[in-house]
């Protein structure tokens, strides 16, 4: 991959404070760090524009009690059919990753459910028609131990 | 899905109403946006609004938050890795791997794995590394089922476990 994309040390400072909390003003940021507020707004702006960062609301998964993570390895029948069988995941809204892999299979995807009965329920409905998709293999999550949200593949 | 007593504690529970929702979705899409903003978009003060939102952090239902592209990280590798662990629960295996910084997910499952991960690694040599000489030899693991990812496509999780010591 490229390093093109790499942060400066002023932008990490930057987005070590707003990994913290992203309400936070540009002012204050630039108050801490000594900077100007134009120099934080223009920083902040340009790593939103190049995908660097992206600030949103991230919600407790305690807060959905029946909400379970499900792992969907994906394959598919024949190996060029790859980049459209992701193609079409990634247009399902409940998937939250997907991704063509090396190794243990094609595909993975990973959704929320509320159950296994609901997992299988997805994967038949939503998964399994898709043209090129051969057999998938799910995983139900029973503990979602860490998730650091600070971190994420940025592609739209 | 059954939760530790810690857990169900820390989500301190509010009723969220429609106008929380609506909040919460313009807020993901735009987590910068002001308040001045929201409140004219859903018809409301900008007071109602920061104190819902108060509210929403607060009670530890949301935060907004500055997601960093892994590339921009530093970080050129994404892999996703089976654990299956012996003589050791997967509860306590999980618990130290989830204290290496680059394995960013960390959940126990129930099938051919007792836990699946998420990694990131700098390079082929960091990734080794981590692997052979972190992962692989910590108490309890037995056999690491690797998968490199060579094109995300989609990476927007928006339902994250918060844990206490978190900030703020």
């Amino acid at each position: 991959m490229s390093g093109g994309r790499r942060l400066d040390e002023l932008d990490r400072q930057i987005v070590a404070r707003l990994s913290e909390d992203a309400r936070i003003s540009n002012r204050q940021i630039a108050s801490e760090l000594g900077v100007t507020e134009g120099t934080v707004r223009a920083r902040v702006k340009r790593m939103e524009a190049e995908k660097q960062i992206r600030i949103t609301a991230i919600t407790n998964i305690d807060r959905f009690r029946q909400g379970a993570l499900a792992w969907i390895w994906i394959e598919v029948e024949r190996s060029h059919q790859v980049k459209d069988v992701a193609r079409a995941l990634a247009a399902i809204s409940e998937l939250g990753f997907v991704g063509e892999m090396l190794g243990r299979s094609d595909i993975l995807a990973i959704t929320m459910v509320r159950s296994n009965e609901h997992l299988a329920e997805f994967v038949h409905q939503r998964i399994s028609g898709i043209p090129g998709v051969r057999r998938t293999e799910s995983t139900l999550g029973v503990n979602f131990v860490k998730h650091d949200y600070r971190m994420a593949r940025i592609v739209s | 899905m059954a939760l530790s007593p810690q857990r169900e504690a820390a989500a301190a529970q509010i009723e969220l109403d429609d106008t929380d929702h609506r909040i919460i979705a313009l807020l993901r899409a735009d987590g910068r946006l002001p308040y001045r903003s929201i409140a004219r978009e859903l018809g409301l003060t900008e007071a109602t609004v920061r104190a819902r939102v108060r509210r929403l952090e607060e009670s530890r239902t949301m935060r907004v938050v500055a997601v960093t592209d892994i590339e921009a990280a530093g970080y050129g590798m994404l892999l996703a890795i089976g654990v299956q662990v012996e003589n050791r629960s997967p509860e306590e295996v999980a618990r130290e791997l989830a204290a290496i910084p680059e394995v960013f997910s960390v959940n126990v499952v129930v099938g051919a794995q007792d836990l699946e991960i998420l990694m990131v690694a700098e390079d082929q040599a960091a990734l080794h590394q981590l692997l052979q000489g972190r992962i692989a030899t910590m108490a309890g693991v037995r056999r690491l089922t690797p998968s490199l990812a060579v094109n995300v496509l989609k990476n927007q999780p928006d339902w994250v476990p918060f844990h206490d010591g978190d900030a703020p």
